[in-house]
């Protein structure tokens, strides 16, 4: 178009110039369409102007002018001039067109590569372009970085690091995969994969940077380091493998429990390890890992490199990745020999402990009988020669009693007393041992009617002797009716006895529910006793009171505290010598204790 | 001796001192009059069942026996069992007289068939006392049915 316009223009001008060029060499005016043409449109635009042209000299201006032999010469140079402007032309455009392309591509990975990349003028550290990665990473608009020095978004975490950096950089004119720790803008201090060259640039000396952040790369790989670590110091085998059970790593717990080094198993089949009866565990273990279960822990027994074989527990899990695909398995194997062994140990310990039991149970059954033959014995052996002296005093008494004198009636009745007395002694002896061998028979037990009942049977001596009884609450309790019934008789009985000598004797029976557990007492206004040989209350046959005084046998308090005791409770007393005596108990375990 | 008076009451004791002390007791209520011992198990049932040294005896058998239960040689629980395992004897009366209390031997006796069980007290009042209400109940007041002669 240019070439046929410029052309046309160039023969109209030529034309119309005509008068004043007459005889003049009719081609220069047409170098100049065969130029323009050929710098606008290059190769055949300026071959086309060219044709163009020598058709117009040719044809055209001959005629006009007449000329001919001048022509022809004229006509060759042009054209060859044309010819040789257009393919200078052309050059040219090519070499323009590739600048273009390579600047265009230079442009644009300059500023979509993930990596930051700048270009920095030595000189004052003045950044002259950034791409869109830096600003992405310092958090700028890229008109807020350009112009501005780099200090201000970046500083090396270690100047006489960046003396170094700088250093190699002038000596190399470059200074590539350079990893230094730098701190961004808003503070973080950031690991980075360095790179930069020195350029030229608007005859300035500059450095093209390119920076890639490796933080997470870095993490990621002391992290990597970290689980290897771990997995190699792991004193369990700790055993890689693929689908087709080729094993792929090996951890030294594996080498250590297997025998196998590590290059001599990876590659090799897993089925190195199985016992030859045991193969077919493989095939249902690959079977879970390819559906994508776990396979729980479970014992077997695995072969070594030197043959032996070792007790295992094993779990295996899939190793998927990062599709989420099952690539292989991982197994970790421990060796439980020595659990098992443990095992064995603590099940032959429990066994010789339970023979002991059993012996010990044996001998107490036997010093049981023992016992009961010894209580049997005393019942009836030891009374019938009580019931001689006694009788035979008593016959001696009727068939020779008036030819006595009365002191020897007064000695006969001292003999018969004390048989009688040791017949109590021996009934409530007996009475105390039974206590001991007696089942407890626990069960709701209503205190208050409990009470009310035993003091009927004491109804009598009340009356006669003007008691006064005073009943507070008595809240129920869990206990052997019976032996509850035998504590309270117990330690009534003994209130009444020793507040005899009161004109005004009172007894006060209640419960203290303040307290967990609720305390019972039985008080009176008796005679009382030194607190000093309260230890001394409740064993058996010790008495604090002369027998002259009181009677008895030093058995009753005894039974009672058996009996609470036997029921997880405790039996306390509180007096003083003529100031009457508390006696209190409970029937559960304190909470406390 | 073979009593010309029907046998009342056979005592079986071992121990020396309790016999004597049981037989005064007895006496001094005036309320048998003849009296056997036996002085262990074996003789009793001998005596009993005409056996032994008493193969001769007048075959008859006593209104009550007062048993101890603690026997030489046969105890007292076995001559129990022999007694009312045996349809001649089994309406005997059979009275349990024992120092032991134990629960045991009181749940046995019963298990047998035993008609009373007394224990003996030490106190010889007491005990005269007990021997003379039950040979007054078992002898005098209670009405049992004549037990059938030994062929």
């Amino acid at each position: 178009m240019v070439a046929v316009v410029s052309v046309a223009a160039a023969l109209w001008l030529r034309l119309k110039m005509d008068p004043w060029l007459a005889g003049q060499p009719n081609f220069i005016m047409f170098t100049l369409p065969i130029m323009l043409s050929a710098y606008a449109g290059g190769l055949w635009p300026g071959l086309l102007a060219t044709a163009l042209s020598g058709l117009a000299v040719g044809c055209y201006v001959p005629a006009l002018a007449g000329q001919t032999f001048a022509t022809w010469w004229q006509e060759g140079f042009l054209m060859l001039a044309g010819v040789i402007i257009s393919g200078l032309s052309e050059s040219l455009h090519r070499t323009r067109r590739r600048a273009g392309e390579g600047q265009e591509l230079f442009a644009r990975s300059f500023r979509l590569s993930p990596d930051c990349v700048t270009l920095t003028r030595l000189r004052d550290r003045m950044i002259l372009e950034a791409n869109d990665g830096l600003c992405a990473l310092w958090q700028a608009r890229r008109e807020e970085v350009v112009g501005q020095p780099a200090g201000r978004f970046i500083v090396w975490a270690d100047e006489a690091e960046r003396s170094r950096f700088l250093q190699r950089l002038h000596a190399q004119g470059e200074c590539l995969n350079h990893e230094a720790k730098l701190r961004i803008r808003d503070g973080r201090e950031l690991d980075f994969n360095l790179s930069s060259r020195l350029i030229t640039f608007g005859n300035e000396t500059c450095a093209l940077s390119v920076m890639r952040d490796i933080t997470g790369h870095k993490r990621a790989e002391i992290a990597t380091a970290r689980l290897a670590a771990i997995v190699d110091s792991s004193s369990d085998a700790i055993v890689g493998k693929d689908l087709a059970g080729i094993v792929t790593s090996w951890n030294s717990g594996a080498e250590q429990l297997f025998g196998y080094r590590a290059d001599e198993m990876v590659g090799q089949s897993i089925l190195r390890l199985i016992p030859d009866e045991r193969q077919a565990e493989e095939t249902q273990i690959m079977d879970s890992i390819r559906h994508n279960r776990t396979v729980r822990p479970f014992e077997t027994v695995r072969r070594c490199k030197d043959g032996s074989t070792v007790e295992v527990s094993v779990t295996v899990s899939p190793i998927r990745d990062a599709a989420g695909r099952v690539v292989g398995a991982s197994k970790v194997a421990r060796d439980i020999t020595e659990r098992r062994r443990a095992e064995q140990q603590i099940r032959q310990l429990n066994a010789e402990l339970e023979q002991r039991v059993r012996l010990r149970t044996e001998e107490l059954e036997a010093a049981n009988r023992e016992l009961e033959a010894f209580s049997y014995s005393i019942s009836h052996d030891l009374r019938a020669p009580l019931r001689a002296v006694d009788g035979f005093s008593q016959a001696v008494m009727e068939d020779f009693g008036p030819q006595l004198p009365a002191d020897g009636r007064r000695q006969l009745d001292v003999i018969q007393e004390s048989a009688r007395r040791m017949g109590c002694l021996i009934d409530d002896l007996l009475a105390f041992s039974r206590l001991s061998r007696q089942p407890l028979e626990k069960q709701p037990v209503d205190m208050a009617r409990l009470v009310r009942s035993v003091l009927e049977d004491f109804a009598g001596e009340c009356a006669t002797r003007q008691v006064e009884v005073s009943l507070g609450e008595l809240p129920p309790c869990a206990g052997d009716h019976r032996l509850l019934r035998q504590v309270m008789v117990n330690l009534i009985s003994n209130a009444l006895k020793y507040s005899r000598k009161r004109t005004q004797p009172t007894l006060a029976i209640g419960c203290q529910t303040a307290t967990h557990p609720p305390v019972y007492y039985v008080r009176d206004n008796g005679s009382g006793f030194d607190m000093r040989y309260a230890d001394k209350l409740f064993g058996v046959f010790q008495r604090l009171h002369r027998a002259e005084d009181y009677e008895g046998t030093g058995v009753g308090l005894a039974i009672v505290q058996r009996i609470v005791n036997r029921h997880g409770g405790r039996i306390w007393a509180e007096s003083a010598p003529d100031a009457g005596a508390t006696f209190y108990f409970t029937l559960q375990r304190s909470d406390a204790s | 001796m073979i009593p010309a008076e029907p046998l009342e009451l056979l005592l079986v004791e071992d121990n020396p001192e309790d016999l004597e002390l049981t037989l005064r007791a007895l006496r001094k209520a005036k309320i048998a009059n003849q009296i056997q011992v036996a002085r262990d198990g074996a003789e009793a049932l001998d005596f009993v069942f005409c056996e032994g040294a008493y193969a001769g005896r007048r075959p008859d058998f006593p209104k009550v026996i007062l048993l101890d239960l603690k026997l030489p040689k046969v105890d007292g629980l076995e001559v129990l069992q022999r007694l009312k395992g045996d349809p001649r004897t089994r309406t005997i009366p059979v009275v349990m007289l024992t120092s032991s209390k134990e629960q045991s031997d009181l749940v046995k006796s019963y298990e047998l068939g035993v008609n009373s069980y007394i224990v003996k007290p030490v106190n010889f009042e007491q005990f005269a006392a007990a021997v003379q209400e039950l040979g007054f109940y078992w002898l005098l007041l209670n009405q049992i049915s004549a037990p059938s002669p030994l062929p």
